[in-house]
């Protein structure tokens, strides 16, 4: 029972851990969002695994229905209401083809680094045991893998949408490691709960974003029956 | 009896005056003039009601805590008392001459809220009783002064602005930590008080020395002392209400009372000749004497001129406080009195000679004493003040000074104050030779390079009668030295206090 | 430390009346902020009517905590303990916060008629209610969770706010900011993961007694430093305040730099004295920071061009005067008189900013709106035309130097006190340095506007009241600087 327990726990680690990987570093944005989605799935399954019914619901909710929405929002696969005309947007928008940024790579890699190595101090001393059995904790230690990827990549990325979709990756991250040090105790899960809600409206904020973005640079951008060069952004 | 209300209204005159200017619209030209004339009659109204409170032994004392330990304290005591009465008393001649000065001129109403904000600031430098107090005020004092300065809003004026600051904040900020070394020393530390900084003398002496040396350089940039004097020359741009306010009163003379009180009140004269400090600061001054003149020989414009003259004269106020003895110390406290009046009887007068007749330069002045015989007459009172010439009263405070000398045993003091003596007379007789002695536009030889007719008289009232009265009481001082409530006298009790406690 | 954060026990229990003041307080501005979206007001009377019940709240609060001392709450929601008190600092930062908040909100129906902007401005007054609930909630939120949700809440609604002008330059910067403040929470969170995980607490009171200082303690603090400080825009991590600045809506820019920055800052300070008492590296390692803010902020603020990125860029280089401030506060073998000294001047300071950056942001936006030209040269001749707001910049910016009698001057007396009695020249020198490089960029401001050869432009008219509030807000800070006794007393710590 227990071992099949564990079992399930490292399965869905490793389908955690895959998805977000194959998340953050697909430049095809729509199947990026559809395999946020994914993760955001498996997360509320290890919610259940780690005994917080109440906390996959929520994620049910706001990461998997809201949060995705926000994205799919964000590419312009749907857009409610008409308050501005929806932008038919091309495939090529679906696609990153913005190189990734060199500019102020070195202080990107740095804050990075600094973060990831008080992250494994925070591992260390909390849960000292992982230091020795390492596979104990699987779920724990794909969070770890996936905050560290998340962080790299929140620092290379520049598309927005990149940067937000790492962001989220890297929040959900956070809370599984919060909940494998601290345990699902009351407090805990609270403190998740509001992180979820906050990563949900962040979301919504950037995708809001983006598209105003997508809407002044869709009107900066020269048109080809204009024949005049536009500024683009 | 203690009437505390009598430093604050005195210090409020101004700032409710000011507060009020800047209400105002642009345009109400007589309510202004109003307001002005009415705080400043006021003012010395006050002041007289504080010296008369003063002479009978009483120390008006208004005083609040700020923080923990520091207290913002307003004091009438002889020395802060004999510096309002020449400040308030400039205050009335110089507003009424400004406000002749800039008849039709923009920005009035800019000009006289700082005009009365400086002069609060000034009125509280004087009346500051600890040195908290007088820090706040003399950075006010900094900045009200700065609108002032660039006033004409031209670019030489804003790059004279940007030296001025400069120099003066930085000075500010040197005398803070001065100030707050002090404090950490010593705690809050009142003017009044009688005990000085002598028992710090055996653990604290290179730190008091130190002190002194931060304060005293952060006082001296102000006080205009070489090295610290290249704002003063620039700051010539200003309108010449402005001139004569910030030479004769307000900036220069707010830097020589600051090293007044932190000579006399705060170390105590004892102390700062223990400290071997007077003597360095003597030597200062003296090199500040010499160069001043030598300088203003070399000026050829009529307002530079004055300014050399002027770094040069405020330091015969540091002179007499370095000299120990109580001559020395008359001869100094006369000086901020006597210096004040014949400099801002100069200064009106050149301003006169460049208003009504465009003239800024030495060699346009001939045979201007035909055309404007009054202006030319308390200019030349002014002069000979300024060499020392009986019976104006310059000459008392030579010769006080001299004698603190010799008492002191600085013979070489007495060589500097011949030496400057015969500078000035370089640099002034050939101005007062051109005015009377020179045929010039008024025999009909030549022309005025601007001349305007301003009024009935040979210029302006407005800016003749300030001139007139301020070379008369010049004159006054001199002559009637002796009697009670002249400068002198005034100096003589506050040099008693001193020293005889 | 810990006492002056008030996390003691609480002598008295709160009257009935202080529950529905506090509650007040905390629900007031959201409720306020929603009618307001509903009506969408550019009248200044509504306004002035919705400020006047919280703003009586903040005083009955103030009134209470001066009769019953420390005041403390608890609650227990399902199983989760939300507990508040309220301490003389607490109640300090509420009342500046009631009361800028007031100004700003007093002073955005003016902007927003003469400005015109488009429909996004019905999110302004919500968006500006949750800021200063949330705000309202960090002043006195004693556990970790709420302080969280409350951070999280007010960074939300600032960013939201930031980007109301709806101009591309602002969404750019607005997008930076947003994520760089969420991955900031992360890092607090984080932080509040090492320490529920390790002492399983989230009540700051009970957290003070049971931390002991090690590794964890010091990786918590790093984690939750980092990602505050991130937020409190704190040298080097500034890069974002400035663009974000630059084409936000003038009562928005004056919130955010007075309050905004400074609640991240407070979290940071009270977190610190927990996790890290007596501890010298990181407070050092801050305060060389803060020396480097110092110059650098004012540096940039000298070289800058426009108007709004001088003013953002000077609240770098005040922040860092407090940053030089954390060794006296946190480390080790402090005598109590300097500690004592620096405790009282980094508040003022910090409140003396507020104030000031508040005013001066007012001046700025009102210089710009009126010229119509947003950069130093555009102020020529403004001396003559617009004395009044030149008049309230100079005075917010008297604080910002330091001088006498402001705010900024009496702060910088007692931190300056408080270094010489502790030795520490360089932090001396950095606050002096400070002082000559903030005059040396806003006296470039003046020099600007003082000239009289310029080009007379058409000046918009403002709104009435429009330079009144500002001059308020300055002269609040102005006159700060010698009634200071009365903010200190209110500081002397949670015991009566």
């Amino acid at each position: 029972m227990i071992a099949s327990f564990v079992l399930l726990e490292g399965v869905v680690a490793l389908c955690l851990g895959a998805a977000a990987l194959v998340c953050l570093f697909d430049r095809h944005l729509l199947r990026a969002s559809c395999l946020f989605v994914v993760f955001a799935l498996f997360m509320a399954l290890a919610w259940l695994l780690l005994g917080a019914p109440w906390l996959a619901l929520v994620e049910v909710v706001l990461g998997v229905v809201f949060t995705g929405a926000c994205f799919f929002y964000a590419l312009g696969v749907f857009s409610p209401g008409t308050t501005y005309p929806a932008y038919n947007i091309d495939a090529m928008n679906y696609y990153d083809y913005s190189r990734d940024s060199c500019s102020h790579g070195v202080t990107r890699v740095l804050l990075a680094l600094a973060w990831c190595l008080m992250m494994g101090g925070a591992i260390r001393y909390v849960m000292p045991e992982m230091v020795y059995s390492p596979t104990e904790h699987p779920l724990v230690l794909a969070s770890i893998v996936i905050a560290a990827t998340a962080m790299g990549a929140f620092a290379f990325h520049r598309h927005l949408l990149r940067r937000l979709l790492a962001f989220n990756i890297l929040g959900s991250s956070v809370f599984l490691l919060l909940a494998g040090m601290a345990g699902t105790v009351e407090g805990a899960q609270a403190l998740i709960s509001v992180g979820l809600s906050i990563a949900w409206l962040g979301s919504l904020l950037g995708a809001l974003l983006i598209r105003y973005l997508l809407m002044f640079d869709h009107d900066a951008s020269p048109r080809p029956d204009d024949g005049v060069r536009g500024q683009s952004q | 009896m203690n009437a505390a209300w009598l430093p604050l209204t005195t210090l409020a005159t101004s700032l409710l005056a000011a507060v009020a200017i800047f209400i105002l619209p642009e345009e109400a030209r007589r309510l202004r003039t109003s307001i002005n004339l009415v705080a400043a009659v006021s003012k010395i109204i006050l002041v007289t009601l504080m010296i008369g409170r003063v002479s009978e032994g009483y120390q008006d004392t208004f005083s609040f805590q700020i923080i923990g330990g520091i207290d913002f304290v307003l004091r009438a005591d002889a020395l802060g008392v004999m510096f309002a009465g020449l400040s308030s008393l400039l205050w009335l001649c110089t507003t009424i001459y400004a406000i002749g000065y800039l008849e039709g001129a923009a920005n009035r109403k800019r000009f006289f809220g700082f005009f009365s904000l400086c002069v609060a600031s000034t009125l509280g430098i004087a009346l500051a009783g600890n040195l908290f107090t007088f820090l706040i005020f003399y950075e006010m004092l900094t900045l009200s002064t700065y609108p002032l300065v660039v006033h004409s809003g031209t670019a030489k004026a804003l790059a004279a602005g940007r030296v001025y600051l400069r120099y003066t904040l930085t000075a500010g900020v040197v005398l803070l930590l001065g100030v707050v070394m002090l404090y950490s020393l010593t705690g809050d530390h009142s003017f009044a008080s009688e005990r000085g900084l002598a028992h710090y003398l055996n653990d604290h002496r290179g730190l008091l020395t130190l002190i002194f040396a931060l304060l005293v350089g952060g006082l001296a940039v102000k006080a205009a002392m070489v090295p610290l004097h290249g704002w003063l020359p620039r700051a010539m741009v200003a309108p010449a209400p402005v001139s004569a306010l910030l030479h004769a009163v307000a900036v220069v003379k707010a830097g020589a009372f600051g090293i007044l009180r932190i000579i006399y009140d705060l170390y105590g004269i004892e102390l700062s000749v223990e400290l071997g400090v007077t003597t360095a600061l003597a030597i200062a001054a003296s090199i500040t004497i010499i160069y001043g003149s030598v300088r203003a020989i070399a000026q050829q414009e009529l307002k530079p001129r004055l300014a050399y003259s002027t770094i040069s004269q405020v330091s015969y106020v540091v002179l007499g406080v370095s000299l120990f003895g109580p001559f020395g110390t008359i001869g100094a406290l006369a000086h901020l009195l006597h210096q004040g009046l014949m400099k801002v009887t100069l200064f009106f007068c050149a301003g006169n000679y460049a208003e009504e007749l465009g003239i800024h330069r030495i060699d346009e002045m001939n045979g201007a004493g035909k055309r404007m015989p009054l202006t030319s007459l308390a200019f030349t009172v002014g002069a000979f003040g300024m060499i020392g010439l009986p019976p104006i009263a310059g000459f008392i405070t030579k010769w006080y000074l001299g004698i603190g000398a010799i008492q002191g045993g600085m013979y070489w003091v007495v060589a500097v104050l011949v030496a400057s003596s015969t500078l000035n007379a370089m640099y002034f007789l050939p101005i007062v030779h051109r005015l009377w002695f020179r045929p010039g536009p008024a025999h009909g030889q030549g022309e005025w390079p601007k001349e305007q007719c301003l009024g009935r008289l040979e210029t302006h009232g407005w800016l003749l009668w300030p001139a007139v009265f301020t070379a008369l009481i010049s004159l006054g001082a001199g002559l009637l030295a002796g009697l009670p409530f002249s400068p002198l006298d005034w100096a003589a009790r506050v040099a008693v206090g001193e020293y005889l406690p | 430390m810990i006492w002056r954060f008030g996390l003691l026990n609480a002598t008295f229990e709160p009257l009935w009346l202080t529950h529905w003041a506090l509650a007040a307080t905390l629900v007031l501005p959201i409720l306020f902020g929603l009618l307001g979206a509903l009506f969408s007001t550019r009248r200044v009377l509504p306004v002035a009517l919705a400020c006047l019940p919280i703003l009586l709240a903040g005083g009955l609060l103030l009134i209470d905590y001066q009769q019953a001392g420390l005041l403390r709450w608890q609650w227990q929601v399902a199983g989760v303990t939300i507990s508040l008190r309220l301490n003389g600092l607490g109640i300090l930062m509420l009342l500046v916060t009631q009361w800028v908040g007031a100004a700003a909100a007093l002073y955005t129906p003016g902007h927003l008629r003469l400005t015109n902007p488009g429909k996004l401005s019905r999110w302004l007054w919500p968006l500006m209610g949750v800021l200063i609930s949330a705000l309202s909630l960090i002043w006195v939120a004693a556990d970790l969770l709420t302080l969280y949700a409350a951070l999280e809440l007010m960074g939300l609604a600032a960013v939201g706010m930031l980007l109301l002008s709806g101009k591309p330059a602002a969404l750019v910067a607005g997008m930076r900011y947003l994520l760089l403040t969420l991955v900031g929470s992360l890092a607090y969170l984080l932080g509040v993961a090492l320490v529920l995980g390790y002492w399983g607490q989230l009540d700051l009171q009970t957290l003070a007694d049971v931390v002991e200082p090690g590794p964890v303690a010091w990786v918590a603090a790093a984690l939750m430093g980092a990602g505050l400080a991130l937020k409190a825009a704190l040298f080097p991590l500034h890069g974002w305040l400035t663009p974000v600045h630059e084409s936000a809506w003038t009562p928005v820019s004056a919130l955010h730099a007075a309050l905004v920055i400074k609640a991240s800052l407070f979290i940071l300070v009270m977190l610190w004295s927990i996790l890290l008492p007596g501890t010298s590296f990181a407070p050092q390692l801050v305060a060389w920071l803060g020396m480097l803010a110092i110059v650098w902020g004012g540096l940039v603020a000298w070289r800058a061009n426009s108007l709004k990125t001088l003013v953002a860029s000077s609240t770098v280089a005040q922040l860092g005067y407090l940053m030089v401030v954390f060794p006296l506060l946190l480390g080790p073998d402090i005598a109590p008189l300097p500690q004592a000294l620096a405790w009282q001047g980094f508040w003022l300071q910090l409140i003396g900013h507020a104030l000031a950056k508040a005013a001066m942001f007012m001046a700025a936006g009102n210089l710009i709106l009126a010229t119509g030209e947003s950069s130093l040269k555009g102020l020529a001749g403004s001396s003559r035309r617009l004395p009044l707001s030149l008049l309230i910049f100079g005075i917010a910016s008297v604080t910002l130097m330091g001088l006498p009698p402001s705010a900024g001057f009496t702060a910088k007396w007692l931190l300056l006190q408080a270094m010489v009695m502790t030795q520490q020249w360089v932090a001396v020198a950095a606050l002096l340095v400070g002082t000559l490089l903030t005059a040396a960029y806003v006296f470039r401001v003046f020099r600007y506007s003082f000239d009289e050869q310029a080009p007379r432009h058409h000046y918009q008219p403002l709104a009435p009241g429009m330079d009144l509030i500002a001059l308020c807000l300055a002269l609040a800070a102005f006159g700060l600087g010698l009634l200071a006794h009365l903010p200190l007393s209110l500081l002397h710590g949670g015991v009566v």
